[in-house]
């Protein structure tokens, strides 16, 4: 069983979730939005055989909503249904409470908690080495490092807990934060012996064994040089008349940039032995995206985009409801469809 | 295939050499096994084969190193990965990318080989190792002993002509050692790849090997040669070498098959049970009774109605394959996991709704990596900030940064110290003693707060035989003072030597329970070697035998 769309299809299903998010606020287009991302996880999941486990991202979409519902209720105080008032003379927390401040404050909750999904379900189906494929070959061992940087992350917090739990095993109760301090330590020297470690054994698997073969401060100044040139170009823009000259340097620049990136690529001795391929599920899928882009952003009369731009103030009711967006919106689902199929 | 000539070597800063005088041929093909107690200097020996020793470590090497006809020394680590593949104890600790398909083309991708020849590469080495099936599987999905085959797989897609492994199986359960093992055996035999292996369990390995360089730690001390004539000569073996230098068997039996001849011809006096105590019938209350546990991760069912007791004075051993809930078992003891059905009485009282920081002073818990404990700057101050924290005082400081105590309570952290015979590394900093030693420490650490409850996850896991030994004196005093331990571990050696009672926990239930030569006996995987040999003796170690055979 596979996750994999081609890396470009992922991308593009990562961009069309976040611009979706970030477009709307209706409440129920962002309801139907993270049913998709959180239904894409679960295939994923269920994809890389971990067996699903909705239920600690859930719990954290449910405790981000919930923060962010209660911190908009505190500090805003505009809308017009009021169930609450607190004295005005109370700093701060003083003032009306308005259920349209505490609904804002649920819709904002769960944009933030749609774009964790997406990113997270990009994670889940991206294998480590395909994200590294985007950054330049020229930059590959500062890609390298990167992405151990990104496998450290879960490693480390697993080794927070256990040092944590290590310390209550002898009696502390981590009520203070100097109780915390003994964590430190350990999880400083155990991250450094582990960096260690790893080093050693990518050494001894030659890691770096090929150096790049010549050009290295040629191209370095190449670069250094494109930089300045577009930064010229940039301070000669700026005077009235020579804007045309400006943007040309500006261009020059760039252009050189890109190819001594291209050139300093070419000299890392390194191959991708994997070509990806494009397949019909990503045809399906970018298809999906084109007509989402469409919905939200091609004038169709028959859509109704108003109700995208939903807002709760000044007095709470009801968002309109788009079934052509809706549905639009439904293809944020189809790399789940696509998973399924291959399953 | 290695040849050493005089080879010295001294780590940087260390006033002693680490090796010393080291001359070695080795022939291509061998199956070699580096043996000897910790700190001898068998790690070191095997980074000097790729290099690492002492490209990667610093220090000063003197004499002459040839190994696939390079010398290490001159070539780097980088480039002796092309002919020397080296895997080290921990698999987790080397991997670069999350797949496996991914974390095995890795190192053809940095040497720049053509896609299509890394395609080939890749085929027949997954399915060399039996991985196919696997290579599109993230990293955290496998089991142990999956990783340890993918570690495998990313060297061996390099074509070395030398295979080099730090203790492989050392984190792994005895059916995923033995897998490894085997896979090893076949790349030896059907590839003629020269294999060089540090390993602590003997009897896991011996059945394999033809060579063994044994290593005692004294500066040039060491013995190479036909595993037979080494072992006659080394204190450090497995039960089975153990009883065949006792009876004076020839040749020197080194597997169970090759002994058996000869124990059938060994007349042993009537079997009696007095080696195995029968601790339930003579003891009252348990300290721990566990009934009808159920313990779950999200909605997977990890522990499915686990129902078990521990007595005071007796160690109860948890056995069973990795995942079998065993760490999850302890750690519910402890109050770190949430028991959804079932109770668990300490000393006759329910835990429920208790802290783990209160739980402590009853029940001490040794988790499987001890470094976790441990982050003050002397041995001495591990030990008085337990002491502090279930006194629920906060630890004063001196400008030096040590701690300054109590006398009473300094006074009891010197006698627990003592009585680990670690009085002189009182002022010594942790994290710069040996595995053993720093395992130890955190056990002195957990202990000096007396719990009645000892709770051990994998403790013997990277300790070399010396250490064991003091380790299994330790909670034989303890035991013997009242405590009741359970100790969970695949080491079926020192469960024969030391466990009053066996529990075998299989897929969250405890699928036998009893004494150790009934339950051993029963297992198809956690048989001692003694009890192969001899199954109606009723004994479990060559010492327990010999004794029988002396009384008699």
């Amino acid at each position: 069983m596979s996750t994999q769309l081609h890396t470009w299809t992922w991308l593009a299903w990562l961009s069309a979730a976040l611009i979706a998010i970030s477009v709307t606020r209706n409440l129920f287009y962002l309801t139907l939005i993270l049913l998709c991302l959180l239904v894409v996880y679960s295939f994923i999941e269920g994809a890389n055989q971990r067996g699903a486990y909705p239920f600690s991202l859930l719990r954290f979409g449910i405790l981000v909503s919930v923060l962010s519902m209660l911190f908009n209720m505190l500090i805003s105080h505009f809308g017009e249904t009021v169930f609450l008032t607190l004295p005005e003379k109370w700093p701060l927390i003083g003032g009306p409470y308005t259920l349209e401040a505490l609904v804002y404050g649920l819709t904002n909750g769960l944009v933030l908690f749609g774009i964790l999904i997406a990113f997270t379900d990009f994670n889940q189906a991206m294998p480590v080495r395909m994200l590294i494929r985007l950054i330049p070959r020229a930059f590959f061992p500062v890609a390298v490092v990167i992405s151990i940087a990104v496998t450290f992350v879960p490693t480390t917090i697993r080794q927070f807990y256990q040092i944590k739990e290590a310390q209550m095993l002898r009696g502390q109760r981590m009520t203070s934060l100097i109780d915390w301090l003994p964590l430190v330590m350990p999880l400083l020297v155990g991250g450094l012996e582990r960096a260690l470690q790893l080093s050693e054994a990518m050494t001894a698997r030659g890691f770096a064994s090929t150096a790049p073969n010549s050009g290295n401060t040629a191209h370095r100044l190449v670069m250094v040089g494109s930089m300045l040139w577009v930064m010229a170009g940039w301070v000669v823009s700026t005077r009235a008349g020579w804007e045309t000259l400006g943007l040309g340097l500006i261009l020059a620049g760039a252009l050189a940039f890109l190819a001594a990136l291209w050139w300093a690529g070419r000299l890392v001795p390194r191959t991708n032995y994997l070509k990806e391929e494009w397949r019909t599920g990503d045809v399906v899928v970018l298809t999906g995206i084109l007509v989402l882009g469409l919905a939200l952003f091609f004038p169709f009369e028959w859509i109704d985009r108003e109700s995208l731009y939903y807002s709760v103030y000044p007095l709470l009711q009801w968002p309109d409801f788009d079934p052509w967006l809706a549905t639009a919106l439904l293809v944020l689902g189809l790399p789940a469809y696509v998973i399924g199929l291959r399953g | 295939m290695i040849s050493f000539h005089d080879v010295s070597f001294t780590y940087p800063g260390a006033s002693h050499p680490a090796l010393q005088s080291i001359n070695l041929e080795i022939p291509a093909g061998s199956f070699v096994l580096v043996m000897g107690p910790s700190g001898s200097g068998k790690s070191t020996l095997l980074r000097c084969m790729n290099g690492l020793v002492p490209h990667f470590s610093g220090g000063t090497l003197n004499g002459t190193i040839r190994v696939a006809d390079m010398d290490p020394v001159d070539a780097s680590p980088q480039v002796m990965s092309r002919k020397v593949g080296f895997v080290f104890q921990d698999p987790e600790a080397q991997f670069v990318l999350d797949r496996v398909e991914d974390e095995v083309a890795f190192a053809l991708e940095n040497l720049a080989l053509p896609p299509a020849e890394i395609r080939t590469r890749l085929d027949a080495t997954l399915d060399l190792l039996g991985l196919t099936a696997l290579r599109e599987r993230r990293l955290d999905t496998l089991s142990g002993g999956e990783r340890q085959r993918v570690a495998l797989a990313a060297v061996m897609a390099l074509n070395p002509s030398l295979l080099v492994l730090d203790e492989p199986t050392s984190q792994l359960d005895p059916e995923a050692a033995e897998a490894v093992l085997q896979t090893l055996v076949r790349l030896n035999r059907e590839l003629g790849l020269t294999i060089l292996l540090a390993e602590h369990r003997l009897e896991r390995v011996l059945p394999f090997v033809d060579q063994i360089i044994y290593l005692d730690g004294e500066p040039g001390r060491m013995l190479v040669g036909d595993a037979r004539q080494v072992l006659a000569e080394v204190d450090l073996v497995s039960p089975v070498v153990a009883l065949g230098k006792y009876f004076g068997w020839q040749p020197l039996p080194l597997t169970v098959q090759e002994a058996l001849p000869f124990a059938r011809l060994v007349q042993l006096p009537e079997s009696s049970d007095v080696l195995i105590s029968d601790i339930q019938a003579t003891l009252p209350e348990p300290v721990l009774r566990i009934v009808d546990l159920h313990v779950f991760y999200g909605l997977k069912p990890i522990l499915k109605g686990v129902s078990l007791y521990a007595q005071g004075g007796e160690v109860l051993a948890l056995m069973g394959p990795n995942g079998a809930g065993k760490t999850t078992l302890l750690r519910s003891l402890i109050g770190l996991m949430k028991t959804e059905v079932g109770e668990i009485f300490l000393l006759g009282e329910s835990i429920a709704g208790k802290k783990t920081a209160d739980l402590a002073r009853l029940v001490g818990y040794l988790p499987q990596d001890p470094n976790a404990l441990l982050f003050a700057d002397r041995v001495l101050d591990e030990l008085l900030y337990t002491l502090h924290s279930h006194a629920h005082k906060p630890l004063s400081h001196r400008q030096n940064g040590s701690v300054d105590p109590e006398t009473s309570i300094v006074e009891k952290a010197a006698v627990m110290l003592a009585q680990m015979g670690m009085a002189n590394l009182a002022e010594a900093y942790p994290r710069d003693l040996s595995v053993g030693q720093r395992q130890r420490v955190a056990l002195a650490a957990i202990m000096v707060a007396q719990p009645r409850l000892l709770l051990l996850d994998e403790p013997t896991r990277g300790l070399d035989a010396a250490s064991k030994q003091r380790l299994a004196d330790l909670l034989q005093t303890w035991r013997d003072d009242g405590h009741a331990i359970i100790l969970v571990t695949h080491d079926v050696e020192l469960v024969a030597r030391l466990a009053d009672r066996v529990a075998i926990l299989e897929d969250g239930v405890i699928s036998a329970q009893g004494k150790p030569a009934e339950v051993l006996a029963a297992s198809p995987v956690f048989v001692p070697q003694v009890l192969q040999l001899f199954p109606d003796a009723g004994c479990l170690t060559p010492q327990q035998l010999i004794n029988r055979l002396r009384s008699a």
